[in-house]
């Protein structure tokens, strides 16, 4: 592929343009300015990722994952606005996530502790355990709001906070939890995952792709199974107040 | 000492004053009426007794010592209190009723879920029956029974009978005051129903507009005729 014939795939932008516009979708601005974030965006990091990769500095590349770390956080934070200590609960149950997961592979030499390696690894890990921290904390609002009664009647029967929200609690992992699970399960008949794709398009043979995209899928099932669990464990304190009252 | 004591409570609830200069005591023994207007502030005054909820002013003693400074889930297996508005929870009648020897880290014991059903007239087969098979009062019922397996010291009743017809009413009364006799409850329930009230308690405390009205004796209540307000 050579840049005149990427420059090219932009027509497909514009038929999303004009299909916006002759059915008045009202998304034209949102579009033309999502298309030239994603370019300058890309660009950028191509950039960055290429100095990165090229210095491979073991103390930037772990500032760098970081930096991914926090940055996924205050997004999944907005999830839970209004539940005490969102951030730092976000940003520890990520950063669980990924140094678990990370940590296996690494212990288990399925990759090194170079930038060209472990950002984009990491990226996956990071990508998905914020979608399903989001996913926990918007349940277990909505779930407190809505079952008030639930939990004060077992508070009431002697419960304390956690036996009370335990119901709720495994709800809320399993609603997080499921959309990785369905995924999994129809990985290669619905969906040749991205990053398979990409290395196959790359040149790499089918079978080297597939390999590296089992080893993604496990990690990114562990890395959603710990940030659900340690997301919901740590946030469903944040209803209760030091009296097991709901706040 | 008085088992419960109420000091000089005031509960404000979104900056607006729920209950007000309340200070009354509860006997070991007692049964009391709970009566007032809609509104009035009995379901906050359980609320509050039962720890779900902090006094804003004031003190509640439970045997002398400051519910605040008891641990809650000690507390509330202490006081036992029966929602206004029933709830049952999870799937099925057979849940909800062995929670309270789960949370004890008990084997449920079927012999007493089995005498309280029939105690209550309930058929011994409600206990495989799913919550939304269940009408009103059955549900209420339930309610109740499984508030009585935590056997408190207090029991809270937030119209406990209003969705039953008379019979069973009278069948839930009966139940109450065996847990009085038998286990020496004491008893505190909220009731639209003066009627009951009169049948019940031995002790009336008026609500009107979050203070206290009347509080005394049974018949001291119903010569003055407090209850035509
Ligand atoms: N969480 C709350 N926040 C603000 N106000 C509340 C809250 N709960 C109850 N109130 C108000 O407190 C007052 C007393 O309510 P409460 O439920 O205690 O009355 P009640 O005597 O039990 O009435 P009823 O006989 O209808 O059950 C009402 O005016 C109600 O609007
Ligand atoms: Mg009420």
């Amino acid at each position: 592929m050579n840049d005149l014939s990427l420059a090219m795939t932009f027509s497909l932008v514009l038929l999303a343009l004009f299909l916006s516009q002759k059915n008045k979708i009202g998304l034209e601005k949102e579009l033309v300015v999502g298309s030239i974030r994603a370019v300058v965006q890309l660009t950028l990091i191509g950039f960055v990722l290429t100095y990165v990769f090229n210095l491979n500095n073991y103390a930037l590349t772990t500032l760098l994952l970081v930096l991914m770390v926090y940055n996924a956080a205050t997004v999944a934070a907005k999830r839970g606005q209004g539940i005490d200590h969102i951030l730092r609960i976000a940003f520890t149950a990520l950063l669980a996530s990924l140094v678990i997961t990370l940590g296996t592979l690494l212990f288990f030499g399925a990759i090194h502790y170079q930038p060209s390696e472990v950002i984009p690894i990491s990226g996956m890990v990071v990508g998905n355990s914020m979608v399903a921290a989001g996913l926990v904390f918007n349940s277990l609002r909505d779930k407190f709001q809505h079952r008030r009664d639930e939990v004060e009647i077992k508070l009431c029967l002697g419960a304390n906070a956690k036996e009370s929200s335990v119901a709720i609690i495994r709800e809320t992992i399993r609603t997080a939890m499921l959309p990785n699970v369905d995924s999994m399960k129809t990985l290669g008949i619905v969906q040749l995952p991205g990053m398979m794709t990409g290395l196959i398009l790359a040149g790499l043979s089918p079978m080297i792709a597939i390999k590296y995209q089992i080893m993604v899928t496990f990690m990114i099932t562990g890395a959603v199974a710990i940030t659900t669990f340690s997301a919901s464990y740590w946030a469903y304190k944040s209803f209760f107040n030091e009296l097991e009252q709901l706040q | 000492m008085p088992l419960l004591e109420l000091v000089n409570i005031r509960l404000a609830l979104q900056e607006k004053t729920i209950l007000d200069e309340l200070s009354f005591q509860v006997d070991s023994g007692d049964i009391i009426g709970l009566l007032g207007t809609s509104g009035s502030g009995k379901t906050s005054l359980f609320r509050m007794i039962n720890l779900l909820q902090s006094p804003t002013q004031g003190t509640v003693l439970y045997r002398g010592k400051d519910t605040l400074t008891y641990q809650p889930t000690t507390l509330r297996r202490e006081i036992g209190y029966v929602f206004q508005k029933t709830y049952l929870f999870g799937d099925t009648i057979k849940e909800n009723l062995i929670y309270p020897y789960q949370l004890l880290k008990q084997e449920p014991d079927f012999q007493e879920i089995t005498d309280y059903l029939a105690k209550a007239n309930l058929p011994q087969d409600i206990i495989t029956k799913k919550i939304n098979e269940l009408s009103g009062g059955e549900q209420q019922r339930i309610a109740l029974i499984r508030s009585l397996l935590v056997k408190p010291h207090i029991l809270l009743l937030d119209e406990v009978t209003a969705s039953l017809d008379e019979e069973n009413t009278l069948i839930i009364e009966k139940l109450i005051l065996d847990q009085h006799q038998t286990r020496n409850v004491t008893i505190l329930f909220i009731s639209h129903n003066t009627q009951q009230a009169e049948r019940l308690a031995q002790k009336i405390l008026y609500l009107a507009k979050g203070r206290i009205s009347f509080y005394g004796n049974k018949g001291e209540f119903f010569e003055r005729g407090l209850n035509n307000e």
